[in-house]
């Protein structure tokens, strides 16, 4: 799609007024601190680019990659501009120019499809394991490839078992009287890396009268793509998805995975179909649910539950959450309701935690100052442990937790909830 | 000097981190908010982040004796091109420099770097009671710097005035680069009439006389309580009657604040949680102090109010309050959301009018308005006749920016004929020097004088707040780039 024909470049640039409200918000603004690192200057090169006045080249590349996609400031813009869709606007019109090749490397292998999902949990697996992780990082044989590789490599969680998908059936029977047929969309993240959430999702669901339909064949939800510019490979997948869905005659779509969720809904849509939506993509307008939300908004929660240990937690909320879907309440409420469990607020939940899918691995020193922040903040709250509702969040906390020597266990609510559910069923067992 | 030379030598004084020279961030300093900074292209030769006196004095050092312009900025915030370098040379961004240096509490003042933002300062003063009292729309991000630089005021002028009122002294580098404190070498006084009153002079200057490197503010007690009074007009012209009816009855609020239909439509469209009732016009009173006196001027207020206005609403709930403030304090960018394909510029925007004028120029500016076929948002601090209007167009439109460039001048006149004045706040900056003889008469000369005798070779600033005709030697002082 050319560039002025982006909807939101189209209709919605002219009405920057450059008022800066986006710097008081911005968390890369917070740590770079001039006007080139604001957000209002994204929109202002995003104008220059449509007009002409700019060519495409590497550095306004570069430029256009220094954003988390965050929205903090879309939703704080008083004149109603959606930055976040002009940066990924700008990303798809000058992929040509990136030169990001770490990116573009993991974007072709572990997040494209389940085959290459499933070569590359082997490869990191055994990479972990063997110990070459701490000979490679000691002896830098990594930094020999790139700085950012070696840092980046530090960023991914332990892969420890099996993917979650060799252990979801592709349909999971409701348990009690099957009250609705849903699709659980397994994002690549969760299913490497936090095979466990996966499982505490179904199995919630089904304890709540959800016969679950996780089709085998799904592929990675696009978001990383078409956040990187290659809007091609997300339409795709999107399409893909949809009509796995679709033919499996789910009625709702829910995920764990905040960008998931996020980008399913239809986030970067109108850059994605130039037309009409497919019809299986339309079909489920509506229909399509963070798991925190469905679980509280859309079904009658089961609420059988027996305490988990005793125990502290903290909350944090991950953009694509709080700021894409205006999902704050509902995690804090499954969190409330599982016995046991003390939530402690920190200060900014709702700040980034400098994450941002890919965002840490080409800017890792930015990333991790952002970071840090975050991590002062759930320092002082004395918590055990961190609850978030995103894979990409949680490994990026990790990342710094483990680095500190804190407890680097972070857990989405739903893991809590089945824990709950478990000690419920094994109580009237007992 | 060429550019490149520039650049060589301010790497040498303030090191390669503070200097920004590629070209992707030097235009995206060549905006602010106003209308002219979108239909122009301003950009300088090099941006420097300096972060002391020293490297600000070394950088001025530098400028004078090449005679290359410098601009001084905040955050880029303005509305009239006034941290823009017009002239091309030195950006000079302060925003880095954003150190609360000390808060004496006992003296009732803080001492801070010009960088320093205005929300983040109130938020450390309130742990010791205190705050500083002006409040513009753009807390949330402006500078300290640039309040003083521009004498900016805001949504509580009504009662707690300018920032004029609240600087105590400054820290100033002049253009030659010599260092100077106002108000005071060693001071820390609160009243001083020791000498001529220079730190006024340099308030509102618009960076056209030095660089302001450290300020001292006089800083109030925090008070106890807060209301926040909601009248709503189904006729426009009532609502001026009740502010003078407020201040007839001996009451002065912290500040009061008018939307007219579009305005609520735009807050609306923004933030529909804070649903503002549909009227011709709504007044909002801000009451502070004791929580016994609130209590008593809301009820006097809310009686003075019902008898012109359709319907009241008291609020001293926290969440009700800040809804309504912020939803007001957002009405200047939000207002393009009253029409689809428009965008709200900042040009005419911020007449001021006399109190008892401002009736009148509320149907005034509606008249130009339609003779344009332009849809204005009229909003503002009306408790002191500080009127915002915003015209709503198409700006990529030629024939739609032709016209409002037009209703624009008409608009300033009218401020001026009905014996108010182009600017209450925003200042003037490169957009409405062409009324400063109209405005000021022969007091112009003196102006010009003053800046003669303290920027002989016209670098800093050049082509802001004083119009050309006396600013020509400016224009020779140019990189040459």
């Amino acid at each position: 799609m050319l560039l002025q024909q982006v909807p939101a470049v189209k209709d919605l640039l002219r009405k920057c007024v450059r008022c800066g409200k986006c710097r008081s918000v911005c968390p890369i603004f917070k740590e770079i601190k001039t006007e080139s690192a604001a957000p209002r200057a994204h929109v202002f090169l995003t104008q220059l680019l449509r007009d002409g006045e700019l060519q495409p080249a590497a550095d306004v590349a570069q430029r256009a990659g220094r954003c988390l996609l965050c929205k903090s400031c879309s939703v704080e813009c008083p004149s109603g501009i959606p930055v976040d869709q002009m940066v990924v606007a700008m990303r798809n019109y000058l992929k040509d120019y990136s030169n990001d090749s770490i990116k573009q490397f993991l974007l072709s292998t572990l997040f494209k499809n389940r085959k290459s999902l499933q070569r590359a949990h082997f490869l990191l697996q055994g990479y972990q394991a063997t110990g070459l992780k701490s000979i490679v990082q000691k002896t830098g044989l990594l930094s020999l490839i790139s700085k950012d590789l070696e840092k980046a490599s530090r960023l991914l969680a332990p892969v420890s078992g099996p993917l979650a998908s060799k252990n979801i059936p592709e349909t999971a029977p409701a348990k009690g009287k099957r009250k609705m047929r849903v699709g659980y969309f397994l994002g690549c993240a969760t299913n490497m890396f936090y095979p466990q959430r996966a499982l505490a999702a179904v199995e919630v669901l089904m304890a709540n009268g959800c016969e679950v339909v996780t089709p085998k064949e799904l592929q990675c939800c696009g978001m990383p793509h078409i956040a990187n510019g290659d809007a091609a490979s997300a339409q795709s997948m999107t399409a893909h998805n949809f009509k796995l869905f679709y033919e499996a005659g789910v009625e709702a779509i829910v995920s764990d995975c905040a960008s998931c969720s996020s980008m399913l809904q239809g986030d970067y849509y109108d850059q994605l179909f130039t037309d009409e939506l497919p019809r299986e993509v339309a079909h489920f307008e509506g229909k399509i649910f963070d798991l925190n939300k469905f679980l509280v908004d859309e079904i009658e929660l089961q609420e059988t539950l027996s305490p988990v240990p005793k125990t502290t937690v903290t909350y944090h909320d991950p953009c694509h959450l709080v700021k894409s879907q205006g999902i704050k309440e509902q995690p804090r409420k499954i969190l409330e309701m599982v016995p046991g469990v003390e939530l402690i607020e920190m200060e900014g939940a709702d700040q980034c935690c400098g994450g941002a899918g890919t965002f840490g691995i080409s800017h890792y020193d930015l990333s991790r100052s952002i970071l840090d922040r975050k991590i002062n903040s759930i320092k002082q709250t004395g918590a055990e442990f961190v609850t978030t509702s995103c894979p990409a969040c949680s490994m990026q906390l990790a990342h710094a937790l483990t680095e500190q020597g804190l407890n680097s266990e972070i857990k989405h609510p739903v893991e809590l909830l089945a824990q709950a559910y478990k000690a419920a069923r094994q109580a009237k067992i007992s | 000097m060429q550019a490149e030379q520039l650049v060589k030598e301010l790497k040498s004084i303030l090191g390669e981190d503070k200097i920004l020279h590629e070209k992707l961030d030097l235009l995206s300093y060549s905006y602010d908010s106003s209308f002219k900074a979108r239909n122009n292209r301003y950009v300088p030769d090099v941006v420097v982040t300096p972060t002391s006196t020293e490297e600000v004095s070394k950088v001025m050092r530098l400028a004078y004796e090449h005679g290359i312009p410098v601009t001084p900025r905040g955050a880029g915030t303005g509305e009239t091109c006034g941290a823009l370098a017009v002239n091309g040379g030195i950006v000079m961004d302060l925003a880095t420099w954003d150190t609360i240096e000390e808060v004496d509490v006992e003296n009732m003042q803080v001492h801070v770097r010009p960088g320093v933002v205005h929300a983040e300062l109130n938020k450390h003063l309130a742990q010791y009671g205190l705050f500083f009292p002006p409040d513009p729309g753009s807390s949330a991000m402006c500078t300290v710097g640039g309040m003083v630089a521009n004498n900016s005021s805001g949504l509580r002028a009504v009662k707690y005035g300018t920032t004029e009122q609240y600087v105590l002294g400054l820290e100033v580098v002049l253009p030659n680069g010599e260092v100077i404190t106002t108000g005071g070498v060693n001071s820390r006084a609160i009243k001083n009439v020791s000498g001529m009153n220079l730190t006024k002079l340099f308030v509102g200057s618009e960076g056209i006389l030095g660089v302001i490197t450290k300020i001292r503010l006089r800083l109030w007690p925090k008070p106890k309580a807060r209301g926040i009074l909601m009248a709503i007009y189904d006729d426009l012209e009532a609502a001026p009657k009740t502010v003078l009816d407020v201040y007839k009855a001996g009451i002065l609020p912290s500040g009061i604040e008018i939307l007219d239909s579009s305005a609520i439509k735009a807050v609306n469209e923004f933030k529909p949680e804070i649903n503002l009732p549909d009227a011709e016009a709504i007044l909002l009173f801000e009451l502070d102090g004791n929580p016994a006196s609130v209590e008593w001027e809301g009820k006097e207020v809310s009686r003075l109010a019902k008898q012109r206005a359709a319907k009241v609403e008291w609020s001293t709930d926290p969440k009700r309050m800040a809804e309504l403030w912020q939803g007001r304090a957002v009405t200047a960018s939000a207002a393009a959301r009253v029409r689809a394909d428009g965008s709200r510029i900042f040009a005419g925007e911020d007449i001021s009018i006399p109190l008892n004028k401002v009736t009148e120029s509320l149907r005034r500016i509606k008249e130009i308005g339609k003779k344009y076929g332009i849809g204005v948002v009229n909003y503002g601090h009306i408790g002191d006749g500080n009127v915002h209007t915003a015209p709503v167009i198409n700006p990529e439109d030629p024939a739609e920016v032709d016209k409002a460039n037009k209703l624009i001048d008409e608009i300033h006149r009218t401020a001026i004929e009905l014996g108010g004045s182009t600017t209450g706040e925003h200042g003037v900056g490169a957009v409405r020097s062409q009324y400063a003889r109209l405005e000021h008469g022969a007091a112009l000369d003196v102006m010009f004088t003053i800046k003669k005798a303290l920027d002989p070779k016209g670098i800093m600033n050049p082509g802001k707040l004083l119009p050309e005709e006396g600013n020509n030697h400016a224009a020779s002082a140019s990189t040459g780039s």
